[in-house]
């Protein structure tokens, strides 16, 4: 019996895929799709139709009765013969000798972020994405294949559809729905054709077009709510018994009596009263594209808004993007891309510090009877130790940033003969905003006031270009093929400001908070612009032989302004080879399908430093004599006239395979990348007379590691998975300094007696952590009496019992700062993600893991929380983990208010903690409604980091002090934790 | 190549700077910046540390005892202190400032009488600088050119000693003393300017501290007889608001009011004013020194040195009764020298905008030290005269028949009382000796005078009914360390510990 049997063909995005090939199996009864996607077919009801087209995997689907028949293909992504981009010019994926990982946009577009970077934690080996906490908009940093610098910005350079970005770019400028994939280029061999900007590793991002065929309209949202981790502090009771003993253990009087003690109540939960439990993400995006034979189109706005969990803060993001291509003639194309954004941001306070460190017995507001006369910042209670009450400075906050950006992209192709193609591309954007700050007038003590409200408005704009110019020669001959490119670049970053501030607005109302309404004498005007330019050659050529042995050579020359002229130029060559062994006639496994050897070096280079760090520049400030004000000058940029580029080699090899008819992929490579003449904003000694840094070229760096990935795919019946791993180690050390100089720190601590918690040496790790090694607490007096130096000097002479040990590291009878060690490794041995995606049916389901083994964490909280040092709070059941003669096995030493034994006066391993962990980052459970007229209805639920699983005491073990991340990594301040987002979707294609 | 040439934009370069006598001006105005330093704790609020480690001051303030304040007034010295810290860092700076001055402006083409005053100041602040380290940390790197900073070896400098410390601060004043204007040859918009007698005060100094007793009296007999300078009339006047650059005043940072520049006024105002007061009291005066005045009868100066809670206010007529909220600070007292009367307030009150100037060398002082120097060359007779100004001025009598170490005695009281709470205290409790021994060693450590005053007699209500500051101040003193203040840990970690630390610490 034979039936009619329609349907439609489309791909996972729900796009109809015209001209596919729909035939009965077995036989050569067959059809293709139209323009639509819309197939017509008489088949026998038991017959199986089998549904191909290239770049798509092919799919069998038996009839079964079924008079309509709507098919999904998946794209074919294992196969070799997929292109990727490698900058200025595409290539097979087989004929990559260097080391390229390529991450779909589609598996960004599971997690619900404004920032595409949080969506590649776990994607990609050799690729380590550091969170920056969960606030509003903040921006993970990204590590390929380590560090090998310690200029500030250790970042890859970000290149969109083409187009260089400005070092440092944040990706949360780009709507991760528009993103087609992301290739990722991790060794020399692959991003030296970006020469000197590409030392960090280089990430190309391909946004998406349209595709021919008919309009296919989307609409994406997904919304939820995020939560918030909490830590128990002490109540108001334990506080005051902690503060109690701290006093009474240094022979001093209390300062709570029991009987006040026992009226206490809890006090105030400072957490609770700043904190919110949950606050608002949403993301929605709606999209049309299609074309015919001459236009192309892709057009999509998206919105993304989050919410804070304070009452201030937040980030709305509007983008949109319009992608056109022209086929003008046979011989030229042109594509314009157009994509304008704009951004409103709350400042979202960040006072989890101070938060913990307040004590409860602080009411949160002062008694309504006190409140004549008081503007409404004023009317909040001022803590007894000094700490700023956190709700009174979160009603200050009204801070905010608007953006607007505009990036577009101009792209002309010529192609005279079949082996030539010429491309010019401009690639510009704008981007400015406008920060606005207005500090109303409050009065809560004499420490904790502002007497004259003030306004500030700063103007900033950042506008780039980039102009690339291609030519690209492709050829066979025989079974020789070679490509060869040569380019030339200009590029140029301006960046430029202008700022007021002015005191005393007659009123603290919304509408005066303007300079115009500002009167007060106290005022200031800001501006001035820096420049950067570049200029570069780019050649490569491209060889392979039999499609087996391949070899890729390139070389860029960069001239940079930042430069003094005899510098000015550098030569950042490269060249990779690749041999692939399964296609060779002697090898014959049929369970291989693929098996390829790659071995690739290359030279990059590093140039981002401030433009002005070569000049010696003047500053004014005031002094006065003879009763007046005069204007003094003074040297306040120490320049460097003799800095030169910064530059990287690399080696990278490697070997990939598929087997099993594709279904597991392996991919193991190796990589050791060395910099020198780094770039190094050096603190000199204080008695130079030198404030902070000068940037100079000293040193080297050494940055080695495996990445390793494996996947496996399949499926039987209604079921398919696909599960993909990936493990990274790195380790980055530092090799050298400058002449005389042994080591460098970091992160100083005035608390701390201005000593730095991180170092970096010759040889070792660089940013590990530096302090007093301690072993254990002294339990009497004969323990004290014992730990003495050779001559029977006691080494801790102002201890007593409880007081914890530190170790004569230097074993000179002195216990001093020479005894300063490294007591920590902030970097993890290694890092893995484990993705995995199973379909059953109409349901699909995603899980999403990262974890990170081996690290330390500085937790600086340690610091107070079980010390109240300087009266501040305690974390709960802080009394059962200090020192008492009853209490011998605690790890934290006995409570004291002058600490003689300087406990938590200097850097030591009491602060630091085991950071490893491993979290759920993403659980999505989704189900397609199959719906007449409909390309795609799904509905989905998921939640992002869902759980941890962690010995870590702090609010999350993904920590970062953010800044330079070496000196950065693995300190804790109590910021902004990432938080637990649950969030409803919906997917809908027409 | 054009495209390529992106200069410095929107700041003066160096190489373009020093073109006038104007500009060289305003750059040696920035090298007395460092004098006391720009915000409230900069430089300055070392100083007054350094006064809480005596038997004048306490630490004070009972609400926020910190380590590294309290700490160091008690002798548990955190060497990390930010103050002892800036106090380093910021001498420096200024050094700095004066050697590329010095470097430039010689070659500058201008008046040579004027180049050859702003290198004579450069020189006269230079020496400052040194002083100022060489009396708290010891021996400490020179540094005197601008070009020796870019040698390698600039990062493996060690520590000088002390003597060529003074070495260099006695080349830098001699060359100082020899060009700089007296003060009457300055034009009135110019006072606040290193002038001769300020040099030669300094230099008398510097040589009171290497104990050149003859060098010391002859530059300080300088000064006196400059006719430059003359003992206020009323002691009450010295630390008057917007008494700038008074009769006695010879070197001072000229504090103003001005709201739009809130760096150009006075801190201390603030600091150590009462917490019930708008001020943070830091440094609140002991009973001990209150006693001092009492049992000399120096009624005149303890009205303007001490004010005590409940009490009215001498000069501020619009307080009878002074909160010195002595539930938050250790004494119930205020420093009367850094207090702006209420008639004499700016609005509003701020810290940084007091315009209460801030006398480093005063005449009184400089007779003091002169009589000190002729006491110990044998010369009595100028040391009993010297004393006596001072001591008359405060109708004190002298009794003409001091002599020997009575008189040493008297003049080292003498100044005490003059000077209390001036910050000169710790500086000359290590430099004075009685047969060998610091005259803080007899006062701090266990058995020192000022701890068993406190621990033993102090009978003083407001001191024994808060404990938020102990009594025991002073205890821990040990002369084997104490008699300097610790390197910056922050330095010997810069240096990679080629500069060593100072013994104990």
């Amino acid at each position: 019996q034979e039936i009619t049997v329609t349907g439609t063909v489309t791909d996972v995005d729900g796009a109809p895929i015209p001209t596919v090939n729909v035939i009965e199996e077995g036989t050569s009864n067959g059809v293709i799709t139209d323009f639509d996607g819309n197939f017509e077919i008489v088949v026998p009801a038991e017959s199986t139709l089998t549904f191909s087209f290239v770049g798509y995997s092919s799919k069998s689907v038996e009839v079964n009765n079924q008079s309509t028949i709507n098919v999904s293909l998946a794209s074919d992504q294992e196969a070799l013969d997929e292109v990727v981009v490698i900058g200025y010019g595409e290539a097979r994926k087989k004929e990559v000798t260097s080391s390229i990982a390529t991450v779909d946009g589609d598996d960004l577009e599971k997690i619900t972020t404004g920032n595409p970077a949080e969506a590649l934690q776990g994607r990609a080996s050799g690729v380590q994405v550091i969170s920056q906490g969960g606030a509003p908009g903040a921006a993970p940093q990204i590590l390929i294949r380590g560090i090998t610098t310690f200029n500030n910005d250790k970042s890859p350079l970000i290149v969109v559809d083409g187009v260089m970005l400005p070092s440092g770019t944040n990706l949360n400028f780009l709507n991760p729905r528009d993103i087609k994939d992301f290739q990722i280029l991790k060794d020399a061999s692959a991003s030296a054709i970006y020469g000197s900007r590409a030392s960090n590793g280089v990430i190309l991002i391909t946004t998406k077009r349209g595709k021919f065929g008919k309009a296919v309209f989307t609409l994406d949202v997904s919304s939820g709510i995020s939560n918030i981790e909490r830590i128990d502090m002490a109540n108001s009771q334990e506080y005051a018994r902690v503060v109690n003993e701290r006093r009474l253990n240094d022979g001093q009087e209390i300062k709570f009596t029991e009987e006040e003690i026992s009226e206490f109540g809890n006090g105030t939960d400072w957490q609770k009263e700043t904190l919110s439990d949950f606050a608002l993400v949403q993301n929605y995006n709606l999209g049309i594209s299609g074309g015919g034979e001459n236009v192309k189109y892709l057009a999509s706005l998206g919105y993304f808004e989050e919410q804070s969990h304070y009452q201030k803060g937040f980030r709305k993001k509007l983008t949109g993007r319009f992608n056109v291509d022209f086929q003008i003639s046979d011989k030229l194309k042109l594509k314009q891309d157009l994509s304008p954004r704009f951004e409103r941001w709350e400042d979202t306070p960040n006072l989890f510090y101070n938060t913990l460190r307040i004590e409860p017995l602080t009411d949160v507001y002062i008694p309504i009877e006190e409140r004549d006369g008081r503007n409404e910042f004023s009317i909040y209670g001022r803590s007894g130790i000094g700490v700023p009450n956190p709700v009174a400075t979160v009603s200050r906050v009204f801070g905010g940033i608007n953006y607007f950006g505009l990036f577009t992209n101009t792209q002309l192709n010529y192609k005279p003969v079949e082996w030539l193609d010429l491309q010019t591309q401009f690639g510009f954007n704008f981007d400015t905003n406008r920060r606005d700050d207005f500090n109303p007038s409050f009065f809560i003590h004499p420490n904790e006031q502002n007497l004259i409200n003030n306004v500030f408005r700063r103007i900033t704009t950042n506008s780039d270009w980039v102009w690339n110019n291609t030519a690209t020669y492709k050829n066979s001959f025989g079974e020789h093929d070679i490509t060869f490119t040569a380019g030339l670049v200009l590029d140029e970053q301006r960046y430029n400001y202008v700022s007021a501030f002015r005191e005393d607005i007659p009123g603290q109302t919304e509408e005066l908070r303007y300079i115009d309404a500002a009167t007060g004498e106290n005022r200031s005007v800001g501006g001035n612009e820096s420049v950067r330019t570049m200029f570069s050659y780019l050649g490569r050529l491209m060889y392979n032989f039999k499609d087996r042995y391949f070899l890729t050579g390139a070389v860029r020359r960069d001239a940079s302004s930042v430069f003094p002229d005899e510098n000015k130029w550098g030569t950042f060559p490269s060249i990779s080879v690749g041999w692939s062994i399964a296609d060779e006639s002697f090898f014959n496994i049929d369970d291989i399908d693929a098996l390829q050897l790659k071995a690739g070096y290359g030279q990059l280079g590093n140039q981002n430093i401030n433009p002005a760090s070569r000049f010696f520049g003047i500053g004014d400030s005031n002094y006065a004599f003879g009763g007046e004000r005069v204007v003094t000058n003074t040297l306040n940029r120490f320049g460097n006239v003799d800095l030169k580029w910064e530059t990287v080699e690399d080696i990278n090899v490697g070997i990939e395979g598929a087997f099993f008819d594709n279904r597991l992929s392996l991919s193991v490579e190796r990589y050791k990348r060395k910099s020198k003449d780094l770039l190094f904003q050096v603190e000199p000694p204080n008695y130079t007379g030198i404030p902070g840094t000068i940037a100079q070229n000293v040193g080297s760096m050494e940055s080695e590691g495996w990445d390793a990935s494996l996947g496996f795919s399949g499926g039987k019946n209604k079921f398919t998975y696909s599960i993909n791993t990936n493990v990274s180690t790195n380790e980055s050390r530092l090799q050298d300094i400058a002449p005389g100089i042994e080591e460098l720190l970091g992160q100083q601590r005035s608390d701390l007696g201005n000593r730095f918690l991180k170092i970096s040496r010759p040889g070792e790790i660089a940013g590990l952590f530096y302090g007093y090694e301690s072993s254990g607490l002294f339990q009497n007096q004969t323990e004290i009496n014992s730990h003495s130096g050779e001559t029977g000097s006691l080494l801790q002479p102002n201890a007593v019992p409880g007081d914890l040990r530190f170790v004569d590291k230097n074993q000179d009878g002195v216990l001093n700062d020479d005894d300063l060690t490294i007591i920590g490794n902030p970097f993890p041995d290694f890092t893995a993600g484990l993705n995995m995606d199973f379909t059953y049916g109409n349901w699909d389901m995603s899980m999403q893991w990262y974890g990170v083994f081996g690290n330390d964490i500085i937790n600086y909280t340690n610091l107070f929380g079980y010390s109240a040092l300087n009266d501040v709070n305690v974390r709960a059941g802080a009394l059962d983990r200090v020192w008492r003669e009853d209490n011998p096995g605690a790890d934290f030493p006995r409570l004291s208010a002058l600490d003689r034994n300087q406990n938590y006066q200097r850097p030591s391993d009491l602060l630091v903690e085991d950071g490893s962990f491993v979290r759920l980052k993403n659980l999505q459970v989704g189900y397609n409604i199959p719906l007449e007229g409909v390309n795609k209805l799904r509905i989905s639920i998921s939640a992002q980091n869902l759980f941890t699983i962690t010995d870590y005491s702090g609010f999350d073990p993904e920590v970062s002090a953010g800044g330079d991340v070496i000196n950065g990594y693995g300190v804790d301040y109590a910021s902004y934790p990432l938080t637990r987002t649950f969030l409803a979707g919906l997917n809908f294609s027409l | 190549n054009d495209f390529l040439d992106q200069p410095l934009r929107g700041q003066q370069e160096l190489d373009d700077f020093f073109a006038s006598g104007e500009a060289s001006e305003r750059f040696v105005n920035g090298i007395y910046q460092k004098v006391n330093g720009e915000g409230w704790n900069q430089i300055n609020f070392f100083r007054t540390i350094n006064e809480m480690a005596t038997d004048d001051q306490w630490s004070g303030n009972t609400e926020q005892p910190r380590a590294d304040i309290t700490g160091i007034a008690h002798y548990n010295v955190f060497p990390g202190s930010a103050y002892i810290n800036s106090f380093w860092e910021h001498n420096y700076i200024g050094i700095t400032r004066a050697n590329l001055a010095l470097d430039q402006i010689s070659e500058v083409e201008m008046d040579e009488d004027h180049k050859a005053r702003l290198l004579a100041e450069a020189k006269f602040l230079r020496a400052w600088f040194y002083f100022e380290l060489v009396k708290n940390y010891g021996g400490v790197p020179i540094v005197t050119t601008w070009d020796e900073l870019f040698e390698p070896e600039v990062y493996q400098y060690t520590r000088n000693t002390v003597d060529e410390v003074y070495a260099q601060i006695e080349q830098d004043l001699t060359e100082a003393v020899n060009v700089l204007p007296l003060k009457n040859e300055y034009a009135p918009s110019d006072y606040g300017r290193a002038t001769k007698g300020a040099a030669q005060a300094l230099f008398g100094k510097a040589y009171l501290y290497q104990e050149k007793w003859m060098e010391a009296e002859a530059m300080f007999a300088n000064v006196i007889q400059s006719n430059q300078y003359q003992l206020e009339e009323n002691f009450a006047d010295v630390w008057k608001p917007n008494n700038r650059y008074g009769v006695e005043s010879i070197f001072e940072v000229g504090y103003i009011n001005n709201e739009q520049f809130p760096n150009i006024g006075g801190v201390y105002s603030t600091t150590q004013g009462s917490r019930a007061d708008l001020g943070w009291s830091w440094g609140t005066p002991t009973s001990n020194l209150e006693n001092a005045f009492l049992a000399e009868g120096d009624s005149i100066r303890l009205r303007s040195t001490i004010i005590k809670h409940g009490e009215p206010v001498f000069g501020d007529p619009e307080v009878t009764s002074f909160d010195a909220a002595p539930t938050r600070n250790k004494s119930g007292r205020i420093n009367r020298k850094f207090y702006v009367p209420t008639a004499d307030r700016p609005e509003p009150y701020q810290i940084g905008q007091h315009p209460l100037s801030h006398i480093h060398i005063r005449l009184a002082d400089v007779l003091l030290m002169h009589a000190e120097a002729a006491y110990f060359n044998g010369n009595e007779s100028a040391a009993l005269q010297s004393l006596e100004k001072v001591r008359e001025r405060v109708d004190l009598e002298l009794d003409d028949n001091l002599n020997g170490t009575a008189l040493r005695d008297a003049i080292w009281k003498e100044r005490r009382l003059e000077l209390a709470l001036e910050l000169h205290r710790l500086y000359d409790l290590r430099r004075q000796k009685v047969n060998g021994t610091p005259r803080i060693s007899m006062i701090m450590g266990p058995n020192g005078s000022f701890v068993e005053y406190n621990l033993n007699e102090n009978d003083d209500p407001f001191e024994n009914s808060n404990m938020g500051e102990s009594m025991d101040k002073g205890i821990l003193f040990d002369q084997s360390i104490h008699m300097l203040w610790p390197i910056p840990p922050e330095e010997i970690q810069l240096s990679q510990g080629s500069i060593e630390q100072n013994p104990g610490y």
